[in-house]
């Protein structure tokens, strides 16, 4: 085995054992805090949420109902659509609330995208506090109350939600599960280091005055949830997350969606940090720059590195697999029938596979944590939870490298 | 609004030390695989030594058993011994490919004990050849690790032993290894590249092919 490998093995299995060892070490000093919410204030701040609307008209109206059911006084919660131009009938299901007197919708005369919408429906707004929703998702009835008690603190620019899958039918769907599971966790982990660098489009609430004093949304960027969250860090505020208030979401339920969700996502995050690189290894971020930035784009590579080498192995030996056949005329027979067991547990006993079989019980301690803490279920049998820790995020490495590849290319990008 | 970004940097430092620990323990314990893998294959030797040590000793039965007695079991000792030392070569050979940390110096000891295990038992084979006139055939394998074609000739072998068990003996030897019966014999048969072949005592340097080496040695 070439050095380059072995080191490559190495220096990627500690990268993910530190920050493995990050999150642990946070949540034992910060687990008293975990279900802490800061207290109610009184009188309740007036809230508005924007959905932002293109072609949902199956999704909408469940959308804008489980808003409206929020547990909230009803002369401080209203609602702002922003139909984008739609094709479908989603501009008129809109209509239909506004006899409810809390419904406002604004029609965009031609399609905008989804931040430009945002920041139409923030000129309306005129209360303290707004909320982003997508118009797919929906959000528990008790998840306001307990989100705007953050903005007590007035460093507080934001406050992010816990979200969940709501489909969980197919394999891939509870993959997904999973991981919004496991990302719940993170980021209440990283809201403790003041950290968190997205603030998801599916009910993320904001302070209203933060969100105009920094100018808004980005509107041409492919992930603008979280470039709005790295400006408000750089504009000195604060994103806390809420454990307890609970949204949802819909998830691809095919590979293919996956893919393009992903590459948005994966472009927008390499986008998004070089934009903000000067945040890298910067104090002045905190944690944020000393911490998350650098070491989820060096987990990235390291990723990138032990696929990259696995790949490489996988085809190199198959290859040779294959001549070597040709060398004893195709007898594949005898091969497939005189396995020596002993051998193949003998070169089993080794160093790298006991650094991936580590790696990978850490990672299976944090998924089963990241349930427990969420008091979720699990939906599918263990060992099935512990391929998805291994083939998925190899997947996932095979999304960010065509999502980097496209970037370098310069390739154009669509939502 | 400007002020100081939260930093945690002690928890930072404290986990990157945690981190550095655990994966010490890491190299530690695979250190430590390594070097049980070495005893593990030491005692292999070991066992077959005491195998040929064994079948030395049965060449004293000549003088008083005769050969129709004495040729049957020296046969049969052969092969089985044949048989362990062969897995030996295997396991060395995936244990050097492996990317560890390998003990060096309690490996090359190893080593080099088996090449002269290999090498005793090569010439027993040899006079059991003359004594008995049996058609056990011996090949030594002479290889080196940064050769192109030993690795195919390593897996054509494998397959011929597979395909012969009781008919071909080969003997693997690592022709860069620092000791003095490897060197004596390559000096004898002049080995200079590798692979090299040694069939039933003649030399044939290079790859050989299934088909050629079944030629060569006669088979089928």
């Amino acid at each position: 085995m070439s050095p380059l490998f072995v080191i490559l093995n190495y220096t990627a299995w500690f990268i993910f054992v530190y920050i493995a060892v990050v999150w642990l070490l946070v949540l034992l000093q910060r687990r008293p805090e975990l279900y802490d919410r800061p207290d109610e204030p009184t009188p309740l701040p007036g809230v508005t949420v924007l959905i932002p609307a293109y072609n949902e008209e199956h999704h909408l109206a469940d959308t804008i109902r489980s808003v409206l059911s929020l547990d909230y006084p009803k002369k401080s919660l209203s609602v702002i659509v922003i139909n984008d131009c739609s094709t479908d009938t989603t501009g008129k299901i809109a209509e239909e609330f506004v006899k409810t007197g809390r419904v406002t919708v604004l029609h965009n005369k031609t399609n905008k995208g989804k931040a430009a919408s945002l920041n139409y429906g923030i000129e309306q707004v005129t209360t303290e506090l707004l909320v982003c929703i997508d118009a797919d998702s929906t959000v528990d009835s008790k998840a306001l109350r307990v989100m705007v008690g953050h903005f007590r603190d007035s460093t507080v620019g934001s406050v992010t939600p816990a979200l969940n899958v709501m489909n969980k039918k197919n394999l891939l769907e509870k993959i997904q599960h999973a991981e919004y599971i496991l990302n719940a966790f993170m980021r209440k982990m990283l809201a403790f280091l003041d950290a968190v660098h997205v603030t998801p489009g599916v009910f993320s609430v904001y302070r209203t005055d933060a969100i105009r004093k920094i100018g808004g949304f980005a509107e041409h960027n492919l992930t603008e949830d979280m470039e709005i969250a790295l400006r408000l860090h750089d504009n000195g505020y604060k994103i806390t997350n809420e454990f307890s208030a609970c949204s949802y979401t819909v998830c691809p339920s095919r590979w293919s969606e996956l893919f393009r969700q992903r590459i948005r996502w994966y472009r927008g995050a390499i986008r998004n940090s070089i934009q903000y690189r000067r945040m890298f290894f910067n104090p002045r971020y905190g944690n944020l720059g000393m911490f998350m930035m650098p070491l989820n784009f060096l987990s990235i590579l390291a990723v990138f590195g032990l696929l990259g080498t696995l790949l490489w192995n996988i085809t190199t030996d198959s290859i040779q697999a294959i001549w070597h056949l040709s060398l004893v005329n195709w007898d594949i027979w005898n091969m497939l029938f005189n396995p020596n067991l002993e051998l193949m547990l003998f070169s089993l006993y080794s160093t790298p596979l006991l650094f991936g079989a580590l790696g990978v019980g850490l990672a299976a301690y944090l998924l089963r944590t990241s349930f427990h803490i969420t008091n979720k279920r699990q939906l599918v049998s263990r060992p099935i939870y512990l391929i998805y820790l291994v083939l998925f995020p190899l997947i996932l490495m095979v999304f960010w490298a065509v999502a980097l590849m496209l970037e370098l290319l310069r390739a154009p990008a669509r939502w | 609004m400007q002020r100081e970004k939260q930093l945690n940097a002690r928890l930072l430092v404290t986990a990157l030390i945690i981190a550095a620990l655990l994966f010490g323990a890491g190299l530690v314990a695979g250190f430590t695989i390594s070097r049980e893998r070495v005893s593990d294959l030491e005692e292999d030797v070991r066992d077959v030594i005491r195998d040929v040590q064994n079948f030395q000793l049965q060449f004293l039965f000549f003088d008083v058993l005769g050969d129709n007695a004495t040729c049957p079991l020296l046969a049969d000792t052969i092969l089985s011994i044949n048989q362990k030392s062969f897995q030996i070569s295997e396991k060395l050979a995936v244990f050097e490919s492996g990317s560890e940390i390998k003990d060096e110096a309690t490996y090359t000891t190893l080593k080099q004990d088996y090449s002269r295990l290999l090498i005793g038992y090569w010439l027993l084979a040899n006079k059991l050849q003359q004594a008995c006139h049996s058609d056990v055939k011996t090949v030594i394998y002479f290889y080196e690790n940064t050769c192109d074609l030993c690795a195919d000739q390593a897996f054509v072998l494998n397959y011929l032993k597979q395909e012969y068990p009781d008919t071909v003996l080969i003997f693997t030897l690592d022709g860069r290894l620092e000791e003095a019966s490897v060197k004596t014999i390559k000096e004898y048969y002049h080995v200079d590249s590798f692979p090299t072949l040694i069939i039933d005592g003649v030399p044939y340097p290079g790859f050989q092919s299934l088909e050629t080496l079944k030629e060569t040695i006669g088979l089928e």
